[in-house]
């Protein structure tokens, strides 16, 4: 029996505005993303990528559907266990890196732990996620001192502090160049090779198509390529 | 929900980083604040200094003064007027007063000095008991006559030395026996007055604890003369029914129990001497009946009653008068720091405002790596609570050192007076306490509504804001 998928959607609609200005971002998109698979998220702007990613990783809303993330039903979750997935099992990694500029490279990796518990070894853990960006010596310093790439790597170190099981990515080479780009995208191939991590990535990068094991593709608010809810899928690294 | 540490780490790391923000979120409530603690400390003081000049919880009932053709025809207070108050429900205590009611002079020397004051209507007694919660005086405060604490037979000619005790006791002229000298107290008022009015113009020595004055000058150098039916008043008309005779006398101290201004004794003395000099009626009027109310409320049904039955009056309501002229200068004083609080906290709250709408990212970012709406009310809230802390604790700093200000030019350029309090003001723990409460609690309320739309902010819209 195939295991539960990570992600489950079923007819989420959203809108925004109201009345007249009222517009609809998604049309009822169903989709199932298996554990382990790296899905890339692709269409026009305004095609409504953006806002059925911030739906799956709880930080906008759908009006209407089924949302079933890691185990828990959204509709049915209370504020606070969105919150404790976001921060256990959820990374986020953005176009505009979204790093707190007052903090330093360690203090926006470790962000997630003030949010934790019992969190333990927090430097520690830290440290290790620069390290595997290759930012292990740029943990004191601040993003202002950074080039894009390396704040979006250790954009990339924050996502990965919890060691999260699905890594969801908004157009996370959109403010890179070419070669930076192309490492970010290895990485993300490496990731969900050898860790197993889900990752669904919303992206305009053709090479992004390259490692991705499904590409969906999104018009006026609806999938109309790669939806395949409902289908068997093994995924999985590759 | 995050770690405490955590968030007071966060707490204090994002008030810091903003110290433009703090400044504007502050300076109101450190002035409303100071104001506060500066008007309440001040108030309390005042509230101090009046209530031990007119303690509002005793009073003291007289008869209304009535005089027909020079008469007094004014209504007697005997021993059924005092039983009749004791009774009161209001009341927890009543003592007669008893006015010396013939002339007498009081004589001696101070300091090497001859002094001579006049003592006749300066005098009453009151019950021993009345001041017997006083371990200072309760233990020489006794009326030795009464008590048969007469003897041994001396010779007057030897003055000082004719009695076996010459600290406490006299030989009197008459019977020839060994006297107890009259305990006699002074109010906190007379030596005031003596202190700020008599000392300096007459070169005396200023008399801070009487204790101590005694200590250093010998109990001896208490002792005076009372002679009884004499006057130094020119002009006097009262003829006494008994022969001028002298009693040895000997001041014990202090207590504001004392006749405010003049000398106080053992009831019993006053008794006798009116019924030898004036006549059996005298013995038995009371000049005044000391009140003790069970507490300060319920001073007006008393009052009421005593005007309605027995229809007495208390002997001045000055106390009542500017207990309540404090009480309503306490309250608008009070009112004015409350409303430039209020102001500040209406400031916090537009400050915070601003400050949400400009970490709208930032609360994203946080939403996004697991913040829940309540940690994000809470570091909102936790920094006006900081601003509150950190804004009493410097208020009450800048009030403390305002009455400083107060004090010193009180001292410098204010001329003495009675009662003048070397400080102005009495700052009381509590008062910073709640001066700190009160500053947390304003800056807590102003930040609630910010900290409110910051917690119900959605990621997805905080972190669209480029």
């Amino acid at each position: 029996m195939a295991a539960d998928p990570v992600i489950q959607l079923e007819s989420v609609r959203k809108s925004y505005g109201e009345g007249a200005g009222k517009t609809q971002v998604l049309r009822g998109v169903s989709l199932s993303v298996p554990r382990g698979e790296l899905i890339a998220l692709v269409g026009q702007s305004g095609s409504g990528k953006s806002t059925l990613l911030n739906i799956v990783g709880g930080l906008d809303k759908a009006e209407g559907g089924t949302v079933r993330v890691l185990g828990l039903d959204y509709r049915a979750a209370r504020e606070p266990e969105l919150a404790r997935l976001r921060n256990a099992k959820i990374g986020f990694v953005f176009q505009a890196f979204n790093l707190l500029d007052h903090l330093t490279c360690l203090g926006n990796v470790t962000l997630p732990a003030s949010f934790a518990r019992g969190a333990k070894d927090v430097d520690k853990r830290g440290m290790e996620a620069l390290g595997r960006v290759g930012l292990g010596d740029y943990a004191a310093r601040k993003p202002s001192e950074l080039s894009g790439g390396q704040k979006q790597r250790v954009a990339i170190a924050r996502a990965l502090f919890n060691r999260p099981e699905l890594l969801l990515c908004d157009e996370p080479t959109g403010n890179l160049d070419s070669a930076t780009g192309h490492e970010v995208i290895e990485f993300f191939k490496e990731l969900n090779q050898k860790d197993g991590v889900t990752l669904m990535i919303v992206t305009h990068e053709r090479r992004m198509s390259t490692i991705a094991q499904r590409v969906i593709t999104m018009r006026d608010g609806a999938i109309v390529e790669g939806d395949l809810a409902g289908d068997e899928h093994t995924g999985g690294p590759a | 929900m995050m770690p405490a540490g955590t968030l007071s780490t966060m707490v204090v790391g994002n008030t810091i980083r903003s110290p433009r923000h703090f400044v504007f979120s502050a300076i109101g409530v450190v002035i409303g604040i100071g104001a506060f603690v500066f008007f309440l400390a001040g108030v309390l003081k005042v509230q101090a200094v009046l209530f031990s000049v007119f303690p509002l919880e005793e009073v003291e009932v007289i008869a209304p003064h009535t005089s027909i053709a020079g008469k007094n025809l004014s209504k007697k207070l005997t021993q059924e007027t005092l039983d009749q108050i004791k009774r009161r429900s209001e009341v927890k205590d009543a003592l007669p007063r008893m006015t010396l009611q013939f002339p007498a002079v009081g004589f001696g020397k101070f300091e090497g000095q001859d002094i001579r004051f006049e003592v006749g209507g300066f005098t009453d007694g009151i019950p021993p008991s009345y001041v017997a919660d006083d371990p200072k005086i309760s233990d020489r405060f006794i009326d030795g006559d009464a008590l048969g604490q007469i003897g041994p037979a001396c010779e007057p000619a030897k003055g000082k030395a004719a009695c076996p005790d010459r600290a406490w006791q006299y030989c009197d002229k008459v019977d020839k026996q060994c006297h107890n000298r009259i305990p006699v107290l002074i109010s906190p008022t007379v030596l005031e007055l003596y202190n700020t009015q008599v000392a300096q113009s007459h070169g005396l020595p200023h008399i801070g604890k009487m204790e101590q004055f005694v200590a250093e000058r010998g109990r001896e150098r208490m002792h005076f003369t009372i002679g009884l039916g004499d006057t130094m008043m020119a002009g006097s008309n009262v003829s006494v029914t008994a022969a001028h005779r002298e009693v040895g006398g000997i001041l014990i101290g202090i207590s504001k129990k004392a006749k405010r201004v003049g000398l106080t004794v053992p009831i019993g003395y006053v008794e006798r001497w009116n019924k030898e000099f004036v006549g059996e009626a005298a013995s038995k009027e009371f000049s005044s009946i000391v009140v003790t109310l069970r507490d300060k409320d319920r001073l007006a049904p008393f009052t009421k009653w005593l005007q309605d039955e027995p229809k007495l009056k208390l002997e001045d309501s000055l106390g009542e008068q500017f207990g309540t002229v404090v009480f309503v200068i306490t309250i608008v004083l009070l009112a004015i720091s409350f409303v430039i609080v209020g102001i500040s906290a209406i400031n916090i709250a537009h400050n915070f405002f601003m400050q949400v709408t400009e970490r709208r990212r930032e609360i994203g970012v946080l939403r996004a790596v697991g913040a829940s709406q309540r940690d994000v009310l809470l570091i909102v809230l936790g920094e006006a609570a900081l601003i509150g802390l950190v804004s009493g604790i410097m208020g009450s700093v800048a009030a403390v050192l305002g009455s400083f200000v107060i004090d010193w030019a009180s001292a410098a350029f204010v001329p003495d007076f009675p009662f003048k309090p070397s400080s102005w003001f009495d700052f009381q723990w509590w008062t910073f306490a709640l001066a700190v409460g009160f500053s947390v609690l304003f800056c807590v309320v102003g930040g609630w509504l910010p900290a409110r739309k910051a917690a119900q902010m959605e990621p997805a819209a905080a972190l669209a804001q480029n």
